[in-house]
């Protein structure tokens, strides 16, 4: 183990000063404290850095070795991620965060096949359709010229088209030049980061029915892993399971308060039309998933942990 | 001289031809060489002809609801391609940006070592990009990236080892006809082998005898993307930070969303220079302002603007259009001093106007939209023009220079003659602001739309071996302006790294309170920079360290961002480096004492205009949409 090794780069796409960003600053300096400045971090948040796919192949090389990574890039690490992206899969954060313990210790290993040691989890709320003229069904939003990860060999873009869509495949990095140029019109996202990032003015319409749920997760590579003493890393495991903590306590609460904020400031929040069609398109998709995008047996050990709790209630 | 001549130097080419003694190896080729040659090219003129087809097959498929699958991700990764396999034939060619230093030394020992010594430090940076390029490479070939449709990225990557190893073994070749010089050069690409094979070696070592031998190296005429790439690989090695992190960096450059526009827009932009385009475009001019007194120095300054528009750089236009321009203006009284300052400094005039290239480019290094910076450009751009026009103007009364009256037949005729010119920009507009096609989509289509303007309408370009060869030749410098454009991310990628964005503003925070001051401060700084580095390197390099003053000092990202771009545009004519400067004087055969001469009054007047620019934000800020404001 090194004594006060080389500082750990850590990239992410969390905007800079949101409270994300604000707990991986917490923990950096907590780290560096506790371990008597053996483990020092440098944070490069607002994607810096790259988009997700950068900072993964940055990781590969070695120019970076950590990073809290959006479910697009956990996917392109491991495909059992993608688990998080299945519409309306989650009907409450309570299930959200009981699926993602019950997956945890399966994920963690998969990531350990591909090189790299899972810290914890992060959260970033409920995803929302916004778009820049009012919309009620999903026919209304085939209309739409609608922002979807791109990046490098994405089916899902092949889906959205031959499902009737019209997906405008982009690196997240650049959805407000997409919105102010037209390219895109509509995007899904969390009400704290439309809020951070101020989408919500380029898209100031938004349709009340949650779509899914946005999961990150914080990564270091085994490499830096193991050149840390076991204290220290069992140092680093307990701050980050802090930090997943405390984000399951107050992400629920200021994803409410995001929406009421963005109200206030102009944004139109509109009732979904024809509950059934939303239903449909969601079934659609989810059903499409399961095999050809989540692995099954991960969809079926999800969808295992989903039914557990709602047989509880 | 004639304009079809003028393609040959790339914009921002400080490059005076290639030392006495070195042919180009064009000339005498035959047999296998020639082969090879055809294959160096043909490569990179497909990859770019690929990049037209691929979005306009886009745009066609989209109206039948699927698309091409994966079409935006295969154009974004055979940008790569066209770089750095450009750049390799433009290594071949002699043409790689360079400060000419060399070949203002008499013929002799002294002029061999600082040629061969230039090459041997070029040679080490091409050999250790290479080789960190190859580990890049490895790396995603073990991580079994797709592309699309079942292509991989490591084999997209492939362009970067091929493409340095090309260059390198090129500067080793060219560096001189003597074998001894070659030798010398030859040892340096060994030396670029070895420290990549030896990553550790540098690390927590002083830096700076690296960077003062980089910079001499420069100096005597190493190419300028070695000196950026190298300061890269070299600051990363110190840092103890893998070097495969200065191609992972030109990956991540290349592939981006809208750089692909870049090498489109060019080639739409050096295919309309080649040819009669110019002499159409200056009848309608003429026809429009002849009449005033001042009238052809106003024309001039509009015609330079509208090829600059979509070459991008000052170098094609005063290539291109100085030949026709200069004798024209001297033929009708212009006093000769007047006519060489006014060419030289219309050749940057444009930049501010869509879709040039730097605006694009700023757009997205800054992440600031590139409509805005589109629509921001468009009175300060005004401005710039007419500032010229008007000394035109004022000089014209003065030597009481001959006017041609104004028929209206005479501009119906001249307007329908270069109706096919004219549409250009109506089309890329319309295409992109009007929401129809993307930023690349819309660079196909201009590419796509000269191309038959200029084959098949006026063929002015023969289809077949002409065509190839302005093909060739365009790639040849777009790979020049990419490579160092590439070698710029790697630098600025360190200085991230390093986190002196941040650094610095807190710095400058401390100790500078206003905005206006600020802005003054910026003003003398990219008047600096712009008189040494090429205008697309610079927003790489300075972009970045930039992009958070706007936020903390309440300065409209727009208005930095043109204000960024003027200034920059200015220090093309600033002594003694300016680029500007140099072309003119190679191009018009003139002293460069007599260039700078000439140049100066424009240097106040143009300096006067970005003055304006940059402290009567309303010129920028006016026509935007109101939230942007
Ligand atoms: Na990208
Ligand atoms: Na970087």
């Amino acid at each position: 183990a090194a004594a006060a090794g080389k500082p750990i780069k850590l990239a992410t796409l969390v905007p800079q000063g949101s409270i994300w960003d604000k707990e991986l600053r917490a923990i950096a300096e907590e780290a560096k404290k506790r371990t008597d400045g053996r483990v020092t971090f440098r944070v490069y948040p607002g994607g810096i850095e790259g988009d997700d796919q950068d900072v993964v192949r940055k990781m590969r090389l070695g120019q970076l070795q950590a990073a809290s990574l959006t479910v697009d890039g956990l996917t392109s690490l491991d495909k059992g991620f993608s688990i998080f992206s299945v519409p309306r899969f989650f009907a409450s954060f309570d299930e959200l965060f009981a699926v993602a313990h019950a997956l945890t210790p399966t994920l963690a290993e998969r990531l350990d096949k591909q090189g790299f040691v899972f810290l914890g989890w992060g959260y970033g709320g409920w995803v929302y359709l916004f778009a820049k003229k009012p919309f009620y069904t999903p026919e209304d939003v085939k209309k739409l010229k609608l922002f979807v990860w791109g990046g490098n060999d994405n089916k899902m873009v092949d889906w959205w088209k031959s499902n009737g869509y019209h997906p405008v495949g982009l690196a997240s990095t650049d959805i407000m030049t997409g919105l102010q140029t037209g390219m895109i019109d509509a995007m899904p996202a969390p009400p704290l980061i439309a809020i951070a990032l101020q989408w919500y003015r380029q898209a100031p319409n938004m349709l009340d029915l949650p779509m899914g749920q946005l999961i990150g997760a914080t990564v270091i590579t085994k490499k830096a892993w193991q050149q840390l003493s076991p204290a220290d890393q069992a140092t680093l495991k307990a701050l980050a399971a802090q930090m997943q903590q405390r984000l399951e306590r107050e992400i629920p609460g200021q994803d409410r308060q995001a929406v009421d904020e963005m109200s206030r400031r102009g944004l139109n929040v509109t009732k979904p039309r024809d509950p059934k069609a939303w239903d449909d398109a969601a079934t659609l998709f989810a059903n499409t998933m399961r095999e050809k995008v989540v692995p099954a047996d991960l969809f079926d050990m999800a969808r295992k942990a989903r039914e557990e709790l709602r047989s509880k209630h | 001289m004639d304009a079809d001549e003028a393609v040959a130097p790339p914009p921002g080419s400080e490059h005076a031809p290639p030392p006495a003694g070195i042919e180009p190896p064009d000339a005498e080729e035959r047999g296998a060489i020639a082969w090879v040659h055809h294959l160096e090219d043909a490569v990179p003129v497909l990859a770019l002809l690929l990049m037209v087809a691929l979005p306009l097959a886009e745009i066609v498929a989209r109206r039948f609801g699927t698309g091409v699958p994966g079409s935006a991700n295969f154009t974004q990764h055979l940008v790569l391609w066209v770089a750095l396999l450009g750049a390799a034939v433009a290594a071949r060619q002699g043409k790689l940006l360079a400060l000419a230093t060399t070949s203002f030394m008499r013929p002799g020992f002294r002029r061999e070592a600082a040629s061969s010594f230039a090459a041997a430090a070029g040679a080490a940076v091409s050999a250790l990009l290479a080789r960190a390029s190859v580990e890049m490479v490895l790396v995603e070939k073990q991580a079994g990236t797709v592309i699309a449709a079942g292509v991989k990225a490591w084999v997209a990557q492939l362009a970067l080892p091929i493409g340095f190893a090309l260059i390198a073994l090129r500067l080793v070749w060219l560096a001189s006809p003597r074998w001894w010089a070659r030798g010398v050069a030859l040892a340096g690409l060994l030396v670029g082998i070895w420290l990549g094979q030896q990553p550790a070696l540098l690390e927590g070592k002083p830096a700076w005898p690296g960077i003062v031998l980089l910079l001499v190296a420069t100096a005597l005429g190493s190419p300028i993307f070695a000196v950026l790439g190298g300061l890269a690989v070299l600051l990363f090695m110190h840092d103890g930070v893998p070097i495969s992190a200065g191609p992972a960096e030109i990956y991540q450059l290349a592939v981006s969303q809208f750089l692909a526009a870049v090498p489109l827009f060019t080639l739409a932009g050096f295919l309309l220079a080649e040819g009669k385009s110019s002499l159409r475009l200056l009848a309608v001019f003429r026809a429009l302002f002849g009449a005033i007194s001042g009238g052809t120095a106003v024309v001039c300054a509009l015609v330079c603007a509208f090829f600059t528009i979509f070459t991008g750089g000052s170098g094609v236009t005063i290539l291109a259009l100085g030949g026709l321009m200069l004798p024209a203006l001297l033929a009708e009284g212009y006093p000769e001093r007047f006519s060489l300052g006014l060419l030289t400094a219309s050749g940057s005039l444009g930049l501010l106007w869509a879709p040039a290239l730097p605006l694009i480019l700023y757009g997205i290094v800054a992440n600031v939209p590139i409509e805005q910076l589109f629509l921001g450009g468009l009175l300060p751009g005004l401005l710039m023009v007419g500032l010229n026009a008007a000394w035109g103007v004022r000089q014209g009364m003065r030597s009481g220079v001959s006017r041609h009256a104004f028929r209206p037949g005479a501009l119906g005729r001249a307007v329908w003659e270069a109706k096919w010119e004219l549409l250009l920009p109506v089309l890329v507009l319309g295409a992109f602001l009007g929401g129809f096609a993307t930023l690349v989509e819309t660079s196909a289509v201009a590419a796509l739309y000269v191309m038959i303007v200029k084959t098949l309408i006026h063929r002015d370009i023969a289809i077949g071996r002409p065509l190839f060869r302005a093909f060739r030749d365009c790639v040849a410098l777009v790979g020049g302006v990419m490579v160092i454009v590439c070698a710029a991310k790697g630098f600025s990628s360190y200085l991230t790294d390093a986190e002196l964005p941040a650094r610095g503003l807190t710095w400058v925070q401390a100790n500078i309170h206003s905005p206006w001051l600020l802005l003054l401060g910026l003003n003398l700084l990219l008047l600096l920079v712009g008189s040494v580095m090429e205008v697309f390197a610079a927003i790489i390099v300075l972009v970045p360290l930039l992009k958070d003053f706007p936020a903390a000092y309440h300065i409209n990202p727009v208005h930095l961002g043109i204000m960024f771009v003027a200034n920059l545009e200015l220090g093309y004519l600033t002594p003694p480096a300016g680029l500007n400067l140099f072309l003119a004087s190679s191009r018009f055969q003139r002293p460069l004492l007599e260039v700078y001469r000439a140049a100066l009054p424009y240097l106040v007047l143009n300096g006067i205009g970005v003055l304006l620019i940059t402290y009567v934000p309303f010129l920028t800020t006016w026509l935007l949409p109101a939230a942007a404001q």
